[in-house]
């Protein structure tokens, strides 16, 4: 065998254990979902006849429905506010000149440093004092203002080119019109990859819901995943299929837009 | 169609001044170049006009109307740009009629003035497809189709051919003059490809570090250039300079002595004022106008370094005996090669001379 195969066998036995690694988690969640808690703790790792039990006893435990409309509703509504206000930021970071824009900036990105957590109590004080706590506003308000997708949008707005604006100047058009009829189509690559990446965070996000949103029917389905987990026995097959039901809208929204995520990552203006 | 006037025209950004007084008038459907090297203020000039860059002083009127505090789509013009900036996420026909759905034309207004512009320039089989689909040329096209759309007073091109091989470069150039003489409407045209310039215009204006240099008719400022610069730029190959010193002045003509010939003499008709004796001057001879050897009042030896043979014409770049290097276009050279030795004379009908500041004596 020639050094070549071998080094080329070395790089595939590295790649299907890394591929392995990403991929069996989703497997054994899915799995999961079918099978009984017992066969799960004992380890078995075939699929099963239990969903429909399983579905069962998950919808004689929560209102579903209910859930999942509360955490749509906030990870789409929270998706189209983050993009608008930080995209209209980031291509005002880039477009316009001011002597302190670099000043300004640098110090967003220094707030990007602070963790969350540290966050956490003065956020939920001034949330309590303006009488949101419980409510969809709370959870989706300190998520509007990203610095990250301000920051990605300014990066991305670099490859905007300065002769469709003055063209559009040209043409008559104000710089809002410029903003939403010539930057906005310009730029959908940039939008569907922000799009997946505040989608996620957002439908995906426990530690802010799970302090500001406090009654069961107000509760998003990471909550619920996590008082499942929460109960005496836990019931490893209903959680796993909850799991497996919260994994889907995302899983969803990336294989519609990853072509267009791949192009926004890549920073390309078609 | 309307007349442009530039009167004392400044642009500053910060403490630096990129324009620095302009002074210029532009008649109605006049086709004007401004033509200079990189970073002259060709463009910047060209955006003050047409309001996308703000006027730090002075007065731009179009069609007799001050113009400096009016938006760019309210003065009257249309620009087409160097990467035709078309608008990626429309067709053809919805880049065309884009500034009059915004002017809020009606849409069987927009359709119709559309489909003629698109008649002008044979873009209608192209009306519905992307930007993206389509080659350099057509793409130009467009970009001069939106522009006829909006039915424009001054047409603005910013250098709107350098993004093409050469090839479509000259048949766009075609096309514009073509259209000029179609739309008889003022075209106001920024390049620095002088060839361009000189086959387009009917004014140049020559722009170097924010001041004009010379305005006038193409053959003008190649016959007549006002000082050392414009009669570099103007012209290709660029024109010959050689160093020369005064040796006696009078009677109408000046001798010089060129210092490339160890001190070979020639005496150059002036009729005004005459150079001091001693004064160092740049004589200046275009590559076309050297003549056979005796033909002129002095003749110069030359190696030849480079041979560049065109077909009908060649180019000869040769060194003098102290390494000077002369451009010299021949009709005959492609008898002689690199190595040969080869000797030229200067008809001081056609030779320019320059002050030490590079103005033209005359």
């Amino acid at each position: 065998m020639s050094l070549l195969m071998l080094r080329r066998a070395g790089v595939y036995l590295f790649l299907s254990i890394a591929a392995f690694l990403s991929v069996f988690p989703f497997y054994w969640m899915a799995v999961g979902a079918t099978n009984k808690s017992t066969e799960i703790v004992t380890g078995r790792m075939s699929p099963g006849d239990y969903l429909f039990t399983n579905f069962q006893s998950l919808l004689a435990q929560v209102d579903l429905l209910r859930i999942f409309g509360n955490s749509f509703f906030i990870a789409i509504v929270s998706t189209i506010l983050t993009l608008a206000v930080s995209s209209l930021a980031g291509y005002g970071f880039e477009i316009f000149r001011s002597r302190v824009r670099e000043r300004i900036f640098q110090l967003l990105l220094l707030l990007l440093s602070i963790p969350f957590a540290a966050l956490m109590v003065p956020l939920f004080v001034m949330i309590s004092r303006a009488q949101l706590t419980n409510t969809f506003t709370a959870v989706i308000l300190p998520t509007i203002a990203s610095i990250f997708i301000v920051f990605y949008f300014r990066q991305a707005t670099k490859a905007f080119p300065g002769e469709l604006r003055d063209a559009a100047r040209v043409d008559g058009l104000k710089e809002w019109q410029i903003f939403l009829f010539v930057y906005l189509p310009t730029m959908r690559s940039t939008y569907a990859a922000a799009t997946i990446i505040v989608f996620m965070g957002a439908w995906n996000n426990y530690l802010w819901p799970l302090i500001v949103l406090q009654t069961a029917d107000n509760k998003t389905i990471t909550l619920v995943i996590s008082t499942l987990t929460a109960a005496y026995t836990p019931d490893y097959g209903v959680i796993l299929l909850t799991t497996v039901l919260a994994t889907l809208p995302t899983l969803v929204i990336f294989f519609v837009l990853q072509r267009q995520f791949v192009q926004g990552m890549l920073g390309a203006v078609k | 169609m309307s007349s442009l006037s530039l009167k004392g025209i400044r642009k500053s950004y910060g403490h630096l001044e990129v324009i620095k007084g302009v002074d210029l008038d532009i008649q109605s459907k006049e086709f004007v170049v401004f033509v200079g090297p990189s970073g002259c203020g060709k463009s910047t000039l060209l955006r003050m006009i047409a309001g996308l860059e703000h006027i730090t002083s002075g007065d731009l009127e179009i069609g007799g109307t001050r113009m400096n505090d009016v938006e760019p789509s309210r003065r009257g013009i249309a620009m087409v740009f160097q990467t035709y900036a078309l608008y990626p996420h429309m067709t053809v026909r919805e880049n065309m009629g884009f500034a009059l759905r915004f002017a809020r034309v009606p849409r069987d207004e927009i359709a119709r003035q559309v489909q003629q512009a698109a008649r002008i320039l044979a873009l209608e089989p192209l009306l519905d497809r992307y930007p993206k689909e389509l080659s350099g040329g057509q793409r130009q096209r467009v970009a001069i189709g939106r522009a006829i759309v909006r039915n424009p007073e001054v047409f603005l091109f910013d250098e709107p051919l350098s993004n093409l091989d050469a090839e479509l470069r000259v048949h766009m150039r075609i096309e514009i003059a073509r259209l000029h003489k179609e739309l008889q409407t003022t075209i106001i045209y920024v390049t620095h490809d002088q060839v361009e310039a000189m086959t387009l215009a009917d004014k140049i204006v020559v722009l170097r570090d924010g001041v004009i240099e010379q305005t006038g008719k193409p053959l003008e400022l190649y016959e007549d250039p006002a000082n050392q610069f414009v009669a570099g730029f103007i012209g290709s190959p660029k024109m010959n300079f050689m160093a020369a010193a005064v040796t006696a002045s009078g009677n109408g003509s000046v001798t010089l002595s060129l210092a490339n010939q160890g001190g070979a003499s020639l005496s150059v008709p002036l009729s005004g004022p005459l150079p001091a004796p001693g004064e160092k001057l740049v004589l200046g001879v275009r590559p076309e106008h050297f003549g056979p050897p005796g033909a002129g009042s002095v003749d110069i030896a030359l190696e030849i370094d480079v041979a560049e043979h065109l077909g009908s014409i060649s180019y000869l770049y040769a060194n003098t005996a102290r390494g000077e290097q002369l451009v010299i276009e021949r009709d005959e050279g492609a008898r002689t090669g690199a190595g040969d030795t080869l000797s030229v004379s200067i008809d001081p009908a056609h030779a320019y001379l320059f002050d030490g500041a590079g103005q033209r004596l005359r």
